[in-house]
């Protein structure tokens, strides 16, 4: 259907082969264009291209210093060898156990925090902002704290298992067996306040005439945790389940600051795997398969996730 | 008539619009080389040691006796971060006539990417440059039968003592000592709150020498019994409290940070190449009380003293560049006439061809009796010089480095035995030779 003219405006004219007169059904389009030029571009060159890239560059080998000139054709070779890696398995697994454990965790413990921050608590938007301030705060800050606290000698957390009369404390970031479970603490500790903060939201908008008739009912506080408040947070949780996951699958910040992948190997999940490869190693190639077969695992998930929550939400 | 008016006068929307797409893309042409055509007298070099450190000085003494020529000098930090900067501008065409190479890994894949002029006939008729046609000394990093980069330093490594330390000890300073000397040493010599050493030096180096991690055929030799040797010596001294924790040294990020340990009275002997020298003069930055003296690096049992350090700083011309004889200018003088200038940075000329007592001050500072016992250098550097080398085979170098490093640190928290660790480099070591052999 036409766009109708404001009232009062006259007929538009009807557009000429020079231009001189602009169409009503796109007046001046590239001006529209102009104003998205800078987002555009940079989606384009910083995001689109990259990503092009690194779906052409999984079929080649390539080490940078070589140039565009010493890209060679290896055809699934590199997804084969992939497959055939021992190192890209154990990072696959410490992703997993990574993940695996910091996301139920964090989701957890924010619904938890989200239903205590949802009563009438004194100071409520205060605690709120506390508690959201860990997911805001630079990951070069929170990096360096922690190292602080878990330092093996000095650090306070040992210091205070210490007094508590634990004789062999963990040595967290410089033991194979501890730091990734140190790793997985900090991004539990990072990531409930903005899981709480979700909950809260999605807690506002759960039916209050069903609470009502709960009560009215005889209902307890379980019951209606179990019957009400929780099918009404799944749509929440499924959300937080696969962000959080995607964001832990491509966790690199904190890994890179504090373990760079050690000791040994048992903090190289598959991003930081992936920079060795490519940064350190300058197997571009190599890498970047290891980012499609990354992105395809993840992918995957999130489908099987957003599947098994369909139809469990609780609707009005 | 208003669509007709606005398409003569442009609003004030779409005015900011315009200006908007104007500027970002001046904003992303920014993102290119940046280079622009540079004037053919114009040289860009670029090196990690900051232009105040002696490649000023060098640039300066160079345009001099030069007139017409600009160097322009970029310095780029000798990290990861760094070193793939300088190489993606390589690749991407930035305007660089001359670079450096400090890391072996980085040397490794640019020799591997030909990113290095071939200087083998520009050296051929220059016989103050003959050194680096010596295939039985290397100075040079050699591809095949042709030079690629020149080594313009010599970093022979030494062991560092805290006279305090030793004199409370009553440890005679060692002038030719064995890696059970060392040990021993190391043990007499710490106290309450002071460990002997920070690490023990790298024994299989020693015993081994150039191209260590490889057997004459060029496969891994990682296997050699003098690997685990060396990661038993480790362990141990961490574990009889010889040596500095490991734990620490991961805990606390300290392997880059070693010399704050040492001029904190922490480890009383420390194993380190003469650029550390530098934080031990400087006062303000590193405040400490202690005289320290240099002895050199133990030898193998049955005497054998390879150094752990070897030549390096490699400097090397861009096959791209354009100026490609002014690059060879520059580059022949800083080896020769220029290396003056670097040795005042604390760079030991790979060529020796600056005056030792004038290398010693350099090194030791504006101070130096009161911080070192000058002697015990001049002995260490000069006397008694280190028998030093150039890597040849840089063969998956990168991914072997970071394999013994992972193995060396959870041999040394103690979670993994010695021969299990070696065991471990060994097998990632072979698999990454053969899948180079195999692309090769």
């Amino acid at each position: 259907m036409a766009v109708i003219a404001p009232s009062g405006a006259p007929a538009a004219p009807t557009p000429t082969r020079t231009g001189s007169t602009p169409s009503v059904s796109q007046p001046r389009a590239w001006v529209g264009w102009l104003f998205i030029a800078p987002n555009l571009i940079g989606v384009l060159l910083f995001t689109l291209v990259p990503l092009v890239s690194v779906v052409l560059l999984s079929f080649t080998e390539w080490n940078l210093v070589s140039g565009f000139g010493g890209i060679d054709f290896v055809g699934l070779e590199n997804f084969v060898d992939v497959f055939q890696d021992p190192a890209f398995w154990n990072s696959v697994v410490l992703t997993l156990v990574y993940a695996g454990v910091s996301v139920p965790l964090t989701t957890i413990l924010g619904m938890a925090l989200g239903l205590a921050l949802n009563r009438d608590v004194p100071g409520r938007a205060a605690l709120r902002a506390i508690f959201f301030v860990p997911y805001i705060v630079s990951v070069v800050a929170i990096g360096m704290t922690w190292l602080m606290l878990m330092n093996p000698s000095a650090g306070l957390i040992n210091q205070v298992l210490g007094a508590l009369g634990l004789q062999d404390a963990p040595a967290w970031f410089a033991s194979s067996y501890w730091a990734l479970p140190a790793l997985i603490v900090i991004a539990v500790w990072s990531g409930v306040g903005y899981a709480a903060v979700i909950y809260l939201s999605a807690l506002q908008d759960a039916p209050t005439q069903l609470y009502e008739a709960a009560d009215l009912d005889g209902a307890g506080a379980w019951t209606k945790f179990r019957v009400i408040t929780w099918p009404s947070l799944v749509p929440t949780t499924v959300f937080l389940l696969v962000t959080l996951f995607i964001g832990a699958s491509q966790g690199f910040g904190l890994i890179a600051l504090i373990t760079a992948g050690g000791p040994g190997d048992s903090t190289t999940t598959l991003p930081f795997y992936m920079y060795q490869t490519g940064f350190q190693f300058y197997r571009f190639g190599y890498a970047s398969a290891i980012g499609m077969v990354t992105f395809l695992g993840v992918l995957a998930l999130t489908l099987v996730t957003w599947r098994a929550q369909r139809g469990r939400a609780l609707h009005d | 008539m208003i669509g007709r008016g606005r398409a003569r006068t442009p609003t004030r929307r779409q005015f900011l619009a315009g200006c908007a797409g104007i500027a970002s893309a001046g904003v992303l042409g920014g993102c290119g080389s940046g280079s622009g055509a540079t004037p053919p007298n114009r040289l860009n070099v670029w090196g990690g040691v900051p232009p105040g450190s002696g490649p000023a000085a060098l640039v300066e003494a160079f345009t001099a006796a030069h007139p017409g020529t600009e160097v322009s000098y970029t310095r780029f930090v000798n990290d990861d971060r760094g070193n793939l900067k300088l190489d993606t501008a390589l690749q991407g065409g930035v305007d660089i006539d001359v670079y450096f190479t400090y890391q072996t890994k980085q040397l490794a894949l640019r020799a591997e990417s030909r990113m290095m002029l071939d200087v083998t006939d520009r050296l051929a008729g220059d016989a103050e440059l003959a050194p680096y046609l010596d295939r039985r000394n290397p100075t040079a990093l050699w591809d095949g039968d042709r030079v690629r980069a020149l080594a313009t330093v010599a970093e022979p490594w030494f062991v560092l003592f805290n006279e305090a330390a030793r004199e409370r000890a009553g440890t005679p300073l060692p002038t030719r000592w064995t890696v059970p000397e060392f040990e021993q040493v190391a043990r007499e010599i710490r106290s309450d709150g002071v460990f002997g050493t920070y690490e023990v030096p790298r024994t299989a180096r020693i015993a081994l020498g150039p191209d260590y991690w490889f057997t004459p055929e060029g496969g891994s030799n990682l296997a050699d019994p003098r690997f685990v040797e060396w990661l038993e010596l480790g362990q141990r001294a961490i574990r009889d409290g010889v040596a500095y924790p490991w734990t620490e040294v991961l805990a606390r990020h300290l392997d880059a940070y070693q010399q704050n340990g040492f001029v904190a009275g922490e480890f009383a002997t420390w194993v380190t190449p003469p650029f550390s020298l530098r934080y031990l003069h400087d006062e303000e930055n590193y405040p400490h009380d202690f005289r320290v003296a240099a002895a050199p690096l133990p030898t193998t049992a049955d005497g054998t003293g390879w150094d752990q350090g070897q030549y390096n700083n490699f400097i090397m011309i861009n096959p791209r560049s354009p100026r490609q004889d002014l690059a060879w200018e520059f580059v022949r003088f800083w080896v020769t006439e220029g290396a003056r200038h670097m040795a005042k940075g604390g760079k030991i000329p790979a060529l020796g061809n600056v005056p030792q007592e004038e290398v010693l001050a350099s090194l030791l500072g504006p101070e130096p009796d009161r911080w070192f016992d000058v002697d015990s250098f001049r002995r260490v550097l000069f006397d008694e010089p280190a028998q030093l080398y150039v890597d040849s085979n840089l063969t998956a170098y990168a991914e072997i480095d970071l394999a013994l490093s992972q193995q060396q640190d959870l041999c040394w928290i103690g979670e993994r035995s010695p021969a299990d660790a070696m065991a471990a480099v060994a097998a990632r070591a072979t698999a990454a030779i053969d899948r180079n052999r195999k692309a090769a």
